[in-house]
């Protein structure tokens, strides 16, 4: 039956020449286990775009729905089998999981040195496909609607609102409106399941095309001769291999669904003055650096650009063909340098993931008199007025700092940033102060805007 | 030179102090010397070329064909791009091989020996390739096809609604519709909605009419057996044909559907018309001071059976 259907296809469309191209492409050097990352990301991804879908069969895109609707995914059960959970949680691991493949990846090609000539639109879009795998984790991060989606999401939403000129714009269109919303929800959902889904399909399309056309580029030592003698084809070993690593794959992310299923917190509230809100921890090395780069616009706007910068520019300023990581040093130890930092800042985030400052509601009310009195407005932005020349206070609250910090801040900036012209505030009383202090740590968490409306 | 050599692909090859090479890929010929140089070796992790002068157990005089210059002509040519492997219905029965660039000895026809269905290398991979992404998919499918069944399968939990009306204010015999305020679940949403019953308060249980039909013809579940009250009957107001609303007709003392005029008497048994089965009895229970709850169940339509909808 099956051999009457594939002879009947092969007449009419020619299936084994087809099946020939797809397989039969030719492999320098031979099947390695080196060359899987690629097939493991678009695996995962497959595995997203369908685990997705089931996601989205029982979920409700608005602010009064979406908690419910995943708390329903979490409870859903089959013959007492935890299927909802599962769903979700190999959805949820596998994120991360694509996130790991994805950076696998790019440091093999880097490591080979196959991004050099001709592969060099590959590689970009290589990087557009990474950007997108990063929108994806945090498009997908605000849709539960729980208190870690909403605080991650205003937190995230303010860095980009600090890009200058066109932040406040990009922010406000992604937000739809001034806090986080019916609007904001149905944006990230409208981005995480159809924009995002419609360009990863083009892009590896494109990907792979572009991959057929110029080729695999084969280990990086080796005379073309030798290459040629011990070249292999795609089929059936390197699929194997490929299959293989699928299969590992696929069961890690299942065993982390059962083991370590994903949790949900409590619906999102949004005068939740106690909540800390924590980055997914792929961006963990992100928020450390962002502590210690001040002033705050050139880590948070900074950062993103020199990364895309350099990963846009890479083929263009590294053009000498030689591909061996042997006879690359300084790629290599800059690669460990980036590598090991990243690995450093996360640990250090990790352990150092601090609990915001409790607010005392008296004091944060005497508060906002002393800011009023003492004129911060003037400089310092807050829910949209005020001046400029400070940076915007709106939501201060979810930075972190310490109420001693934010003390010393007030009597004396230089002591925190040299060049600062922000004024000495030393006539403030201790209590003045502490009450300042307790103000700027409620902002943008809690009542919000303003939180002295909170009930 | 009259000893012919066959080697078979895929034997061990094994180095000078007797380690482990790797297995016997193909054979290289450097054509313009019409000689052999090298043997590609598959090892674990790659392919090795291992020049001839290095391999200690074969010589190029000992790999030859079998076939005159002059009869090659009539044997095909191999392209080696559009096959990994010779395919086996290359060779005609008991010669070796002859290709561009390439010569591979002829492996051992496995027909000969008797192995009609010894599987190739690539078709074992191949397959072995099938059995993993079965495996995949199957163990992604299964709960993915109960995941989609989940919801469809929840039970509904029974829950009494109390309808706010007591059985001493009823009229006797004259059937009531009530109606009342209730939730429907639809998976994480509870949607209010208006919903009624007939209450029918009986004079007695003399009166042949008190009990329910679907009590007599034993269409009832076990639930709406012991939730049930000889003062009060509580019919459902779907039609159990086609799902319209019966009303009351109090001159003929009749319950008619205005659809399709199925017709039933006040204990819900069917008189005429197309309806399967009697109107649908749902169980009830009568507090002391004569508060009524009941469970609002729906039933399949259509059919002659009281199927409880899940």
């Amino acid at each position: 039956m099956g051999h009457k259907i594939y002879a009947y296809l092969d007449e009419r469309i020619r299936i084994s020449s087809l099946m020939g191209f797809l397989l039969n492409e030719p492999i320098p050097g031979g099947s390695r286990w080196a060359y899987i990352p690629g097939s493991m990301v678009l695996f995962v991804l497959i595995l997203q775009f369908v685990t997705g879908m089931m996601l989205a069969f029982y979920y409700g895109g608005t602010p009064d729905h979406a908690w419910d609707s995943v708390n329903y995914i979490d409870h859903l059960t089959y013959n007492g089998v935890g299927v909802g959970r599962l769903i979700r949680g190999i959805h949820y691991w596998g994120s991360s999981i694509m996130v790991i493949a994805v950076g696998i990846h790019l440091l093999q090609v880097f490591l080979w040195g196959a991004y050099k000539r001709p592969r060099e639109v590959m590689w970009l879009v290589g990087v557009v496909l990474l950007a997108l795998t990063m929108t994806a984790s945090f498009s997908g991060y605000l849709l539960p609607w729980d208190e870690r989606a909403y605080w991650g999401t205003i937190v995230g939403t303010n860095m980009i609102g600090l890009v200058p000129f066109v932040g406040e714009a990009i922010k406000a269109a992604i937000r739809g409106v001034l806090g986080l919303g019916a609007l904001t929800l149905s944006h990230f959902f409208t981005l995480h399941t159809m924009i995002l889904p419609t360009l990863f399909i083009l892009l590896v399309m494109l990907h792979m095309v572009i991959f057929r056309r110029v080729g695999p580029a084969g280990p990086f030592s080796g005379t073309p001769e030798k290459l040629e003698a011990t070249k292999d084809t795609f089929y059936p070993r390197q699929v194997l291999m490929d299959a293989f690593g699928m299969l590992g794959i696929f069961i890690f992310i299942l065993v982390l669904a059962l083991v370590r299923p994903p949790g949900l917190e409590s619906v999102a509230n949004p005068s939740n003055a106690s909540y800390s809100p924590t980055p997914a921890w792929y961006f963990d090395w992100i928020f450390e650096l962002l502590k210690l780069i001040r002033p705050e616009i050139v880590g948070v706007v900074g950062l993103p650009v020199m990364i895309s910068i350099v990963l846009v520019l890479l083929p263009f300023l590294d053009k000498k063909p030689v591909r061996s990581p042997f006879r690359r040093p300084f790629a290599v130890l800059s690669t460990l340098f980036v590598l090991t930092s990243m690995l450093m800042l996360s640990l250090m985030a990790e352990n150092g993931y601090k609990k915001l400052v409790p607010v005392d509601r008296t004091a944060m009310l005497r508060g906002e008199k002393v800011f009023t009195m003492s004129g911060c407005i003037g400089c310092h932005t807050l829910f949209g007025k005020g001046g400029k020349i400070g940076p915007d206070l709106s939501e201060e609250g979810l930075v972190g700092h310490s109420e001693h910090w934010l003390t010393v801040q007030f009597i004396n900036s230089k002591a925190h940033f040299p060049g600062s012209i922000m004024p000495d505030f030393t006539y403030l009383t201790p209590q003045q102060q502490h009450d300042l202090a307790m103000y700027i740590s409620s902002l943008g968490r809690m009542g919000w805007p303003d939180p002295t409306k909170a009930p | 030179m009259d000893k012919e050599v066959t080697y078979r692909v895929g034997i061990p090859v094994t180095g000078m102090r007797g380690e482990s090479l790797g297995r016997l890929e193909k054979v290289l010929l450097m054509e313009s010397r019409h000689q052999v140089t090298a043997l590609v070796v598959r090892a674990l992790d790659s392919m090795h070329i291992v020049p001839l002068e290095r391999v200690a157990e074969l010589t190029a005089s000992d790999v030859r064909t079998n076939i005159a210059p002059s009869e090659m002509q009539g044997f095909p040519v191999f392209d080696p791009t559009q096959y990994e492997e010779v395919p086996p219905w290359f060779f005609p029965p008991g010669h070796h091989i002859e290709l561009g660039a390439l010569v591979t000895i002829k492996p051992f026809d496995v027909r000969e020996q008797g192995e009609d269905e010894a599987m190739t290398r690539r078709a074992f991979m191949g397959r072995s390739v099938a059995i993993l992404a079965a495996a995949i998919g199957v163990s992604l499918l299964v709960p993915i096809g109960g995941y989609i069944m989940a919801a469809a399968t929840t039970p509904v939990k029974d829950s009494w609604l109390d309808l706010g009306v007591r059985l001493q204010d009823l009229p006797v015999d004259e059937p009531v519709s009530h109606p009342f305020h209730a939730f429907s679940v639809s998976g994480w949403m509870r949607v209010s909605e208006e919903r009624s019953v007939w209450l029918i308060r009986h004079s007695g249980a003399s009166d042949p009419l008190s009990e329910p039909e679907d009590k007599i013809l034993g269409l009832d579940s076990a639930s709406e057996l012991s939730n049930s009250d000889p003062r009060l009957t509580v019919l459902s107001p779907i039609c159990p044909h086609l799902g319209c609303e019966p009303q009351w007709h109090k001159g003929q003392k009749l319950f008619i559907c205005p659809c399709h005029h199925s017709i039933y008497q006040l204990n819900g048994k069917r008189v005429s018309g197309p309806a399967p089965r009697p109107m649908d009895q749902l169980p009830v229970r009568i507090a002391p001071d004569g508060s009524i709850s009941v469970i609002y169940e729906q039933f399949a339509i259509g059919i002659a059976a009281k199927k409880r909808l899940a």
